[in-house]
């Protein structure tokens, strides 16, 4: 059955689990330890791989001395450039194990050990000559004129344009024009779990544990360079330690371990060790964006002139790493805007998507430059954001599938954070006028793509003889609670209890193909092919139940216990005798997700209001309150959209006020790759997170209304802080993150500049 | 490598006599940091003082006004009562260092022996001029905390000591402890401030944390505050607290690295002095 032959489940339903904060299915086997993550996974006889890594920032590995690392007791194998078979990797082709190095960190060699303090012995015993050349860690040196072309830079010939309308016309004789240059910083994803393989080669066929966004890619990118058909590749990933855009694509050590497995037959481990892990798995890039917006006296934008580097690292990996360009698109009614976007290498590890990947970044430039432009014309900058309120999709002039959500975003977060009211926030208080704290509260607006490209999904439903219920499908459950959600959809569609349901998820072997869990697609995809599914395998059930009892099959209906007829002589029967008569008849449905309707454009907007405390003698800032109305249509399960909107506001407080990895460009060197230096934010950094629910099903979107909500809380957040410290102290800060110091010396400019001008205030 | 487990400090003593080289662990939330992070190798023979009850244990002279604090005593047992009432600057201080687990771990005595510029205890031994008892195969000795403390990470133990237990006075006067990190927890202090005041001999000490080599006492400061404190109301001239800033500041010799830059350390180094001796005394002359 196709998604698109359901109702639309607003009417006459009774959705008992749909909509409600059911406990994830998955939540004892979790907190038990119970569930097995890839780095849990064991296989007699199994071996450990520990990855070498350059040292240096770009040059040639002259040679590699293996015979000391293969001498230490433990040790199995090396693999080096020399040892295997020739395999492209990355989109650049280059090789898997290379023999010019682009970055500290690059992947030179394998050591294989017994274990893993054997390989970690053997990895100090290899010994590797280096003939270090020139490198470019910095985007700023890569385009100093006359700078050296390093890594086939073409930045100058590789603008992306995009736009529509005479933006430079508009700017001549515009009312206002607000204009500024802003940073982001280089972020890192840090999952929980790094990224990894167990890789067990058997006879012409491999079983490869990992840790992906997507079975269904791995085993394709897998099979197409190891020369395999897709059925001698299986990729298993039951549970996943998060991936936030960085496990789209099979990476290194899932090679490596497959190509140790075939040379040693035996199952190879190999996993990223948290440094390894932050310099080579991918990264949100570093970006600059100079941007100027162009207004009427009434707030009214007429251009958006946006021009943007990306600093992508050494590396073109597979995907979207940054869709920078997005918001200036999209968020606003424009008739003018032009976006030009330079990607920009360096010898620095590869950028990948990264929740909301070029959003983020992009939302934080726009609207500090609309906050400035509600400053200036004295709006208020919810009301600035309503007159510009765009309700289709302008570059492809198609209305968006909820014209209206980011309005009732705007007006659900402005009740939730109490935006209306009268506030003395921007007083001082403390004891002097010295030493107080100053408040302050931003607002800030966000677009999102909302699944508008996505792969269709397929599952299978199936009863078992005795009535319970197995749902097989390959999607995986990153750690969202796809598993939880799905059930919930099963369960409510055949009217049965949820306990009777179980889910087979992540294994190309064992379910039917399933998109990669990117871009907040995973529930819009999956829960419609499973609701059809379920619904096929109810007719499935109809039919069968008419033939066996020869009765008129529209007269018959199953409401979760028992199948039912209209007609007399029907005697009730129970689910689990029906199909013990049935046996060995099996009864099942097959449901699909199609590509979505192309007369909208499935969008997923929403807002965030920020409230911050900033000492202004320290520089410290603390985020009091966030709140986010994410507009991600139906939500499914409330408690697990909660629990996305405090993961995503919590990744947008640490990119806002402290996480920046930081690269000491003398040496090329990262010098915080660990969670010790590198500043994620702890408990004491979050604050009060309000999500203001919208809970509005976009039935355009997708049957099922629901729209995807992981990217959604993020987006806007960074943006509403730093929106916030500038209402707090009247500083706009240009770069983030917002660091004690950097907001320190931003304060002693300003008041340099006061002073100079003779206004003491 | 071997791992050796002594339960008496004795025992503990002639070992490190036997291995000078062997590597003390108390906590481990400094070593175990330095050999993940590859910076440290394992010597071939560890010497685990968790055991060491001598070590696990304090008392409270109350005729000398003393308290004497095993070295083994972890930061979450300063934090509490009657520790903490006893010393309420080091609890303050204990109560910043990185999390609760590592607090449960983490140690006075291993945070002097590691000496590190931005130990947290480490400003407040100094502000209360500790007493420190170290012990050897040849004996036992007492030094003051100003001559343990060298440099960064340096100490005046020879290989053969080790610190048993630090003594500190019971003063009557207010005490405390500030920092600023580059987050609100799990951080190593980008600067830090103790400020100790002596009611009965009317003095005041301030010493401060990861703006030097080592831990600095602020002599001028302390002077300068100690003088324009009135004793007999404990007030004090708001001038005057915006002068002790000024000379902490001075005082301070700090560094840039990838954490701060030394301009944010001495500006903020005098902040917190300034707010510490704000909250020691009345202040006189506050701008409404």
């Amino acid at each position: 059955m196709r998604a698109s032959d359901l109702d639309d489940w607003t009417t006459g339903t009774a959705l008992d689990l749909v909509g409600s904060s059911v406990d994830r299915v998955d939540a004892v086997d979790k907190v038990t330890g119970r569930a097995r993550y890839t780095a849990d996974v064991q296989l007699p006889g199994q071996l450990t791989g520990v990855i070498v890594r350059s040292p240096i920032p770009h040059g040639r590995v002259v040679s590699i001395d293996t015979a000391s690392a293969l001498g230490v007791e433990g040790v199995v194998d090396v693999l080096t450039a020399d040892d295997i078979d020739e395999i492209s990797w990355y989109e650049d082709d280059a090789p898997l194990l290379p023999g010019i190095v682009r970055y500290v960190g690059d992947e030179v060699a394998l050591v294989v050990a017994e274990t893993r303090s054997d390989a970690e012995r053997g990895v100090g015993a290899l010994s590797v000559e280096y003939e270090p050349m020139e490198f470019l860690t910095h985007p700023d040196d890569v385009e100093r004129p006359g700078a050296p072309e390093l890594l086939g830079n073409e930045s100058a010939d590789e603008v992306e344009e995009d736009g529509r309308g005479d933006v430079d016309e508009a700017f001549d004789d515009a009312h206002i024009v607000v204009e500024g240059t802003f940073r982001t910083p280089v972020a890192i994803h840090n999952s929980l779990e790094p990224h990894g393989a167990v890789a067990d080669w058997v006879g012409d066929s491999i079983t490869l544990y990992t840790s992906t966004q997507g079975v269904n890619d791995v085993r394709e990118q897998m099979g197409e360079r190891l020369g395999l058909n897709h059925n001698q590749v299986r990729v298993v990933s039951e549970f996943v330690g998060g991936g936030f855009g960085a496990k789209q694509v099979a990476w290194k050590p899932t090679m490596l371990a497959a190509l140790a497995s075939k040379r040693t037959g035996r199952p190879v481990w190999v996993m990223n060790d948290r440094s390894g892990e932050n310099v080579a798995a991918g990264k949100r890039n570093g970006t600059e964006h100079t941007v100027r917006i162009a207004a009427d006296p009434d707030g009214r934008l007429l251009a958006i002139d946006a021009d943007v580097r990306a600093d992508r690292g050494a590396y073109a990996v597979k995907g979207e790493a940054s869709a920078v360009s997005g918001p200036y698109l999209h968020l606003y009614q424009c008739a003018r805007v032009r976006t030009r976007v330079r990607r920009v290498r360096t010898n620095t590890g590869p950028a990948v998507a990264f929740r909301a990947p070029g959003y983020v970044e992009s939302t934080f430039v726009l609207e500090s430059l609309m906050d400035e432009l509600a400053g200036e014309l004295d709006i208020d900058p919810i009301e600035l954001r309503r007159r510009n309120h765009s309700s289709r999709n302008q570059q492809e002039d198609l209305e968006w599938s909820q014209p209206e959500g980011l309005l009732r975003s705007y007006e659900r977060v402005a009740e939730v954070a109490r935006w209306d009211e009268t506030d003395d926030r921007d007083e001082t208080d403390g004891e002097d006028e010295h030493d107080g704290l100053l408040h302050g509260r931003g607002f800030a607006a966000h677009d999102w793509l909302a699944a508008s490209a996505m792969p269709p999904g397929h599952a299978g439903v199936e009863f078992n003889f005795d009535g319970s219920v197995h749902v097989s499908t390959s999607a995986q459950d990153i750690g969202t609670g796809t598993r939880t959600v799905l059930a919930q959809v099963v369960a409510d569609e055949l009217g049965v209890d949820i306990s009777s349901v179980r889910l087979s998820l992540g294994d190309t072997s064992t379910g039917p193909p399933a998109p990669t869990s990117a871009g907040s697609t995973t529930v819009p995809t999956m829960a419609p092919a499973v609701r059809a599914a379920a619904a096929a395998a109810v007719d499935d059930l109809l039919d069968a139940a008419a033939e066996h009892h020869g009765v008129e099959r529209s007269s018959l209906s199953f409401d979760g216990t028992h199948v039912k007829s209209s007609a007399a002589a029907f005697e009730d029967q129970p689910l689990g005798d029906l199909l013990s008569d049935l046996s060995p008849r099996v009864v099942h449905g097959w449901g699909g997700r199609e590509t979505i309707a192309e007369d909208v454009s499935p969008r997923a907007q929403g807002s965030a209001v920020a409230e911050v405390s900033v000492d202004p003698l320290t520089g410290e800032v603390r985020v009091t309150s966030i709140t986010v109305a994410p507009d991600c249509g139906r939500i499914l399960n409330r408690r697990l959209a909660d629990s996305q909107v405090i993961g995503g506001v919590t990744q947008g407080i640490g990119f806002a006020l402290t996480e920046e990895q930081v690269v000491d460009h003398r040496l090329g060197v990262v010098v915080n790759p660990d969670l010790n230096e590198y500043l994620l934010p702890t408990v004491s950094d979050t604050c009060t997170i309000r999500h203001a629910a919208l809970d509005i099903p976009d039935l355009r979107a997708n049957p099922l209304g629901t729209k995807g909500i992981g990217e959604l809380p993020l987006i806007a957040v960074p943006a509403a802080i730093a929106n916030a410290v500038r209402d707090a102290t009247g500083i706009r800060l240009h770069e983030l993150p917002i660091t004690r110091r950097r907001l320190l010396e931003a304060i002693a400019s300003s008041e340099a500049l006061d002073h100079e001008s003779g206004d003491h205030r | 490598m071997t791992l050796a487990v002594p339960t008496s400090l004795d025992d503990a003593v002639r070992l490190l006599d036997e291995h000078p080289d062997a590597m003390l662990l108390a906590g481990g939330t400094d070593a175990m940091v330095e050999i993940n992070d590859g910076h440290r190798r394992p010597a071939s023979l560890v010497i685990a003082l968790n055991r060491v009850s001598d070590l696990r244990s304090w008392r409270h002279d109350a005729d000398a006004g003393t308290v004497t604090i095993g070295a083994g005593i972890t930061y979450t047992e300063l934090m509490e009562p009657p520790l903490a009432t006893l010393l309420p600057a080091l609890a303050e201080a204990s109560r910043t260092v990185g999390s609760p687990q590592i607090r449960n771990a983490g140690t006075l005595g291993g945070n002097l022996g590691t000496c590190s510029p931005a130990g947290d205890g480490l400003p407040v031994l100094s502000a209360l001029d500790a007493k420190v008892r170290i012990v050897s195969a040849d004996g036992e000795r007492d030094a003051s905390i100003h001559d343990v403390m060298l440099g960064v990470k340096r100490t005046s133990l020879e290989p053969n000591e080790l610190i048993a237990e630090i003594t500190l006075p019971v003063r009557s006067g207010w005490q405390g402890y500030a920092k600023v990190g580059v987050r609100n927890a799990m951080v190593i202090a980008v600067a830090s401030a103790c400020l100790a005041v002596d009611e009965t001999n009317q003095s005041v000490a301030i010493a401060l944390g990861s703006v030097g080599p080592t831990v600095i006492r602020c002599t001028e400061a302390e002077q300068h505050l100690a003088s324009a404190v009135d004793w007999d109301t404990g007030v004090v001239d708001h001038d005057a607290i915006g002068r002790v800033g000024e000379l902490v500041s001075a005082a301070s010799s700090p560094i840039t690295d990838h954490r701060s830059t030394a301009e944010y350390r001495r500006h903020a180094v005098g902040v917190l002095a300034r707010r510490l001796a704000r909250r020691a005394f009345t202040i006189n002359g506050v701008a409404a």
